[in-house]
């Protein structure tokens, strides 16, 4: 009885994508989604969210995800979690606490750079992460851009 | 004791490898401070006043009277994760409470074996997966209140020794975990029940509390906007009050059965927080406890305003009995993420007791208390 009814379902949509669409033009910049160069699995927005609220565990490769993030306070991190994840940094932080303090699952590597993030991804074929669309390199493959 | 030294030494040798990037330090922490407003009649014992108390921590009796007080639920906690490989890792948390005067403890300790993407088994100490945040009900972090309402979160027993097989699937669009779990506590000292001994007027040395064959499962479903979950369990309860000359109390042992079923569902700006069990005894006289939590929540970029209502009710079907313990609570506050990963929280919670008076079960009484602190993660 707690599912919301399709046509609920429907209205919530148009609203979250309404918001999503004004968070949009506030955009400052793209956030890429990358991964290794040798990394060949499917990606779409659906697994991508699934990976990173760490649902899905393995890339359709069969491989597991390491996920990698941009710092906290780097405006790709809040871009990321508003238009991919649909929450707030301190909500998508807070939902890690749960899975991380009871053992079930480890949240995504926080990393301090540009750099650091395309170096990690870069050194590591089954590494997934996210970061502004204009810092992205040839080390790392774009699968997604939002 | 044994058990504790074992794992403290594996983690020492764990520890002292901890150039590794293998093993991960993480670790979680509140500290509140709170105090109740005003004086009672003391239900158990009328004509006499005394300060309104808020069990804000029924298992470690966690108390607020009208004495401020950073020791009712301030905790600081670090776990370690070392993974052997990508499949096996062991897990302990350190605890240390303000009501043990910071005395810290291996409250979790467990082993995990990630067979494959579908399959997880756990080992070891592990919270008892009882309500819909029993499993963190100490990261303050992880919720918006201050703490999940303490009338409801009243059991003697939250943690076990056990095992847990979690299987993950997809259905349609909605990620699914079902747990089984199966396992033990022998609960010796324990703080609640030795408190309540003294609260009736007791003078036990120490009570001893026994959950065994505690097992059943939960099955946990997610999808864009909600978080469900439903829970069954059962296990055998016993108890050993031991009084000051070494005499063991009668008691009659008997099995119980929880049922459950909780989650959060978000609705544009607004996650509706919801939990409603339902606990029974097989005793003489079929004790029941049903049981209910509402809240929501209003989120407002870094803000979270709240209001929360939670009722607990005490029935007995064989002997047919009303007037029991039955109490709600209502909870108004806000959560302020100020920083990365600090949390500013500050409630505001009314106790209604509405037990039977004459009969004792209005042991709790009403209350009005203030905490505010902060909830961190690293």
């Amino acid at each position: 009885m707690l599912l919301p009814s399709p046509k609920k379902t429907w209205k919530v949509v148009c609203v979250v994508s309404t918001m999503a669409l004004m968070n949009m033009s506030h955009a400052i910049a793209d956030v890429a989604v990358v991964v290794h160069p040798t990394n060949d699995s499917s990606f779409d927005q659906g697994t991508i969210k699934k990976i990173f609220l760490g649902k899905t565990k393995s890339y359709t490769n069969g491989r597991s995800a390491i996920l990698i993030s941009a710092n906290y306070s780097d405006p790709a991190t809040e871009e990321f979690n508003s238009k991919v994840l649909g929450k707030s940094s301190s909500q998508v932080k807070a939902y890690w606490s749960k899975i991380l303090f009871t053992g079930k699952g480890t949240p995504p590597q926080e990393m301090d750079s540009n750099a650091a993030v395309i170096s990690s991804i870069a050194s590591n074929p089954d590494a997934i992460g996210y970061l502004d669309a204009s810092a992205v390199t040839g080390d790392v493959k774009v699968v997604a851009t939002f | 004791m044994k058990k504790l030294s074992l794992v403290a030494s594996a983690l020492l040798i764990i520890f002292s490898q901890s150039a590794k990037a293998e093993l991960k330090i993480s670790g979680y922490g509140s500290i509140i401070a709170g105090k109740t407003l005003g004086t009672v009649d003391d239900p158990l014992n009328p004509g006499q006043k005394r300060d309104e108390i808020l069990t804000a921590d029924f298992y470690d009796v966690g108390q607020y009277t009208n004495d401020l007080t950073f020791k009712a639920e301030s905790i600081l906690a670090v776990q370690g994760t070392y993974k052997f490989n990508s499949q096996l890792s062991v897990t302990a948390q350190l605890v240390a409470k303000g009501v043990d005067d910071f005395n810290p403890e291996f409250d979790w300790y467990y082993v995990t074996y990630q067979a494959n993407e579908d399959w997880t088994f756990m080992a070891g100490r592990r919270n008892i997966p009882m309500y819909y945040f029993s499993e963190y009900a100490e990261v303050g972090y992880a919720y918006p209140w201050m703490r999940p309402p303490s009338n409801l979160y009243w059991w003697q027993v939250t943690q076990f020794d056990g095992a847990h097989a979690m299987y993950s699937f997809e259905l349609g669009e909605y990620s699914n975990t079902i747990t089984a779990f199966y396992g033990n506590e022998y609960s010796d000292d324990n703080v609640e029940m030795l408190y309540y001994d003294k609260l009736y007027g007791g003078n036990a040395r120490t009570v001893n509390e026994y959950w065994t064959d505690i097992a059943g499962f939960n099955w946990n479903m997610s999808g864009d906007f909600f978080d469900l979950r439903f829970v069954y369990f059962q296990n055998d309860r016993d108890r050993e009050t031991i009084q000051q000359d070494g005499s063991i109390s009668p008691y009659t042992p008997f099995s119980q059965q929880f049922i459950g079923f909780g989650g959060q569902v978000n609705v544009s700006d607004f996650t509706i927080l919801f939990d409603m069990n339902y606990v029974e005894y097989d005793d003489a006289v079929g004790t029941e406890f049903p049981t209910y939590l509402i809240s929501v929540v209003y989120n407002i970029d870094e803000f979270q305003p709240y209001i929360s209502y939670s009722k607990a009710d005490h029935e007995r079907s064989k002997v047919p009995t009303q007037d029991l313990e039955e109490h709600y609570m209502l909870s108004y506050g806000l959560r302020y993420d100020f920083y990365s990963n600090v949390a500013f929280k500050i409630q505001y919670d009314t106790f209604v007791d509405q037990g039977h008076e004459p009969t004792g079960w209005a042991y709790h009484g009403d209350s009005r208390t203030i905490s505010m602190g902060i909830d961190f993660v690293f």
